[in-house]
């Protein structure tokens, strides 16, 4: 479906959609649904007037997993490590937010110690998740930043030492499965809040590598600067959140406006930017892990002792009912507001429970921010959004 | 001439002429048949083609990337299937994505070799009994080497690799190697179509497979539908946002206590637009669910019809957000007023819902399938639907 928005889109008006002859025939390029800059299996047919993209119809659903469905098969405590390969950059995320909706329904209270501890997980998968967008990102955009597999060489080496943690505690790189129905599986081991200060010393001094590399550098400002803009009613009302949200200068984040884990005993600062272009989405990002390199070191020394799980032993995988009723319960995840809406039925199993995604609604900014811009702006669009197809089609 | 050597199976060093030039003093030699050459040029080159769909591709990544570096093995990742000799088959293949591995793989020229990396593509994982998801690659294209793993760490990978390449000198010097036959796993793993190494396996299935593959990009390209949008006027600061007394307004009783309060349809877009003018201004989500008769909010002694529950999420932005949730419901086919008007969002959020438990939305302008093919029969999240509908030639 295309729409056009009523809005100056390039700064270069040589590339403005005004220059679109609508006379003129179209050439049809099917974009995806396998292509390495497409962040996973995401199609895309562009309807092209020399270079430029005048409209942009995508097509998602090829990793469609039917998790949905699943859920509805499988009892509560089943679900945890089958929500993991939901967002496969931020597993720890996923468990969370779905053991957020259990617990809530359970009216089970979740004990101190263990709301830290995911606070700090939250954090550290979003410093790893934004680590990995920015290597990918900047693999999109080529061959201009040093040959274009720097900026991805130097992130995933940070990104490692995180994943290293992870498995410290859990036991595996990612899909970790380290969250319950009531708290958390693993404690975290002797001597790692000492291990984590360490590696968060050394990404931050590399903080100012990276930015050298992109904000600072002439050639990523032309492709980004005025590319993808995104005007932040229309960002509000596709659903668009996270840092897609606030790079188009709407100061939310459910960190702070509808606090969870133990968000509510720290302080937050929202990064925002004006602009809504790619380097304003890039400027986010990169404010963020700072931010969260912050927040983790204030909380990884203070946290509180005491029990990890505050729900009673399980027996058997049946055990675990929830009373027939509604929730939605929501949190911030690296991409955004990833909302878990669940039905029971007072049944093991769940009747009906979806996951309200991020990267699906970030996705569907792309016909309207899209056309007038290049094909080579289209893959800049598509990574500063930064889609995790597994969380779009489910 | 009884003791000419039979030059095919003779190491070269046992060659009569090498070893006479070995005895020859103050000479070094080296032979090597042209064979042996191909032999280690290919193994040491093999060029993968990532066929990434999911987690797994990210552990493909972290294989090339910094610390595993696949290219100390002369595996150098190549984005296009016409420049790859490997192709690796990282992630979940969906009934959707089958038909585009299988046209890659007719892509890459001879020789070409297949690693199904991660349980997924082996065969399916959990998801291998769901409506979408194909039982193991191997069901389409023959697979050389299996690494087991959710998702396999990067050195498991590697050694995948490795083995491939021992796998690919030994296919070069003439010997073939196969997997251990083992019948009581083959049983075990048994998916619902056969793979191409079972007996059973048909030709007609071979051919009802590549067919789809050539034709799924035509079917499956829709037509862009034009619509005009124009961004809305600036919304007015945030009010206090009272939800409950905006429900009491309308007459909606909000006394339930399994769910959210339910709206009559007639006045569901009014409370939509309402709600919004007060400072709800962010979509967050609608979610339908199908309840079949005598399954109702109370559990399962209810005796309602059979009917939808559609539930509507908004939210207020800033400090102190907000959530409204309702719900309305509708009988089997009657439509749902569309919420596009008024937030763009649930284009593609409604279009799901119509896809995968069927509600119609009325005024959607474009309601087609969002996850499921075009020419897909039924709306897998109805109750009704088994989870592990077969979908030819495929599952």
């Amino acid at each position: 479906m295309l729409r056009t928005l009523q809005v100056e889109r390039r700064v270069d008006p040589h590339l403005s959609i005004d220059r679109y002859d609508p006379e003129a025939e179209l050439l049809l390029l099917h974009f995806g649904p396998q292509h390495p800059a497409t962040h996973g299996v995401f199609r895309m047919d562009l309807y092209l007037d020399g270079e430029i993209v005048v409209k942009c119809v995508p097509y998602v659903g090829y990793l469609h997993r039917a998790v949905e469905k699943l859920c509805e098969v499988l009892t509560y405590s089943q679900v945890t490590p089958i929500v993991d390969k939901n967002d496969y950059v931020s597993p720890m995320t996923n468990e969370q937010a779905i053991n957020l909706a259990f617990e809530k329904l359970l009216g089970l209270e979740v004990p101190r110690r263990a709301r830290w501890i995911r606070t700090v997980f939250a954090e550290m998968q979003r410093i790893a998740s934004h680590l990995l967008w920015l290597g990918t990102f900047a693999m999109d955009l080529g061959g201009a930043l040093g040959g274009g597999a720097t900026v991805f060489m130097h992130a995933f080496r940070e990104r490692e030492s995180i994943m290293d943690l992870f498995e410290e505690v859990s036991g595996s790189r990612f899909h970790y499965n380290t969250h319950t129905i009531g708290g958390n599986r693993h404690d975290i081991p002797a001597g790692w809040s000492g291990r984590v200060k360490q590696a968060l010393d050394v990404i931050e001094a590399r903080i100012g590598e990276y930015e050298a590399m992109t904000l600072e550098n002439r050639i990523f400002h032309e492709r980004t600067r005025g590319v993808g803009v995104l005007d932040g009613t229309l960002a509000l009302e596709l659903g668009i959140t996270g840092p897609n949200l606030r790079a188009s200068g709407v100061d939310h984040d459910l960190r702070r406006d509808a606090p969870f884990h133990a968000y509510d005993e720290i302080t937050v600062n929202v990064i925002t930017a004006e602009g809504g272009d790619c380097l304003a989405r890039t400027q986010v990002r990169m404010g963020e892990l700072r931010e969260s390199i912050r927040i983790v070191r204030a909380m990884i020394d203070s946290i509180p002792e005491g029990p990890i799980n505050g729900g009673k032993p399980i027996k058997l995988v049946n055990s675990i009912k929830i009373p027939a009723g509604q929730t939605y319960v929501a949190m911030e995840t690296p991409r955004g507001e990833l909302g878990t809406y669940l039905i029971a039925d007072g049944s093991p199993k769940a009747q009906r429970l979806k996951i309200r995604p991020p990267s699906l609604h970030a996705l569907s900014a792309m016909p309207y921010i899209l056309p007038g811009g290049t094909v080579s702006d289209a893959l800049a669009i598509l990574g500063s959004l930064d889609p995790i197809m597994g969380e779009v089609d489910r | 001439m009884s003791s000419k050597p039979n030059l095919d199976t003779t190491a070269p060093f046992e060659h009569p002429l090498y070893k006479t030039l070995e005895k020859l003093p103050g000479l070094s030699l080296g032979t090597a048949s042209i064979d042996d050459l191909l032999a280690w040029g290919l193994t040491n080159s093999l060029w993968v083609f990532p066929m990434a769909t999911s987690c797994c591709g990210i552990e493909l990544m972290a294989s090339a990337a910094s610390r595993v570096d696949l290219d100390r093995m002369g595996t150098i990742v190549r984005a296009t299937p016409r420049q790859a000799d490997v192709m690796v088959v990282a992630g979940t293949i969906t009934v959707k994505m089958a038909p585009r591995v299988l046209k890659l793989w007719e892509q890459m020229p001879e020789p070409k070799w297949c690693i199904a990396m991660g349980s997924c593509a082996i065969s399916g994982d959990f998801y291998r009994n769901l409506y979408s998801v194909i039982p193991g690659i191997d069901t389409v294209i023959p697979v050389d080497v299996y690494v087991p793993g959710c998702p396999p760490n990067p050195e498991a990978l590697m050694h995948g690799l490795l083995r491939l390449q021992e796998k690919v000198h030994a296919a070069r010097r003439g010997v073939k190697v196969v997997r251990d036959p083992n019948p009581e796993l083959m049983a075990i793993t048994k998916p619902s179509i056969p793979r191409l190494c079972d007996a059973e396996r048909t030709e007609e299935l071979t051919r009802a497979q590549a067919d789809d593959a050539m034709r799924v990009t035509e079917e499956q390209t829709s037509e862009p539908l034009e619509v005009a949008y124009a961004p809305s006027t600036p919304l007015p600061p945030v009010f206090a946002p009272d939800f409950a007394g905006l429900l009491r307004e309308l007459g909606v009783d909000a006394s339930s206590t399994e769910g959210p309060p339910i709206v009559p349809l007639a006045r569901h877009y009014e409370l939509a637009r309402r709600l919004k003018d007060l400072g709800y201004r962010q979509y967050v989500s609608v979610v339908a669910s199908h309840w079949p008769a005598g399954l109702g909010r109370k559990g399962k002694d209810d005796t309602e019809p059979e009917h939808y529950e559609i539930a509507y999420i908004l939210r207020t932005v800033g400090r102190g957000s907000r959530v409204a949730t309702w719900v309305v419901r509708a009988a089997i086919g009657e439509p749902v007023p569309t919420l596009f008007p008024l937030f763009a969002g649930a284009d593609w959020q409604e279009r799901e819902q119509y896809d995968l438990v069927g509600v119609r939305f009325a005024g959607h302008p474009d309601l087609r399938r969002l996850m499921m093919a075009e020419n897909y029969v039924g709306h897998p999240l109805r109750r009704d639907f088994p989870s592990d509908a077969p979908a030819a030639p495929w599952r």
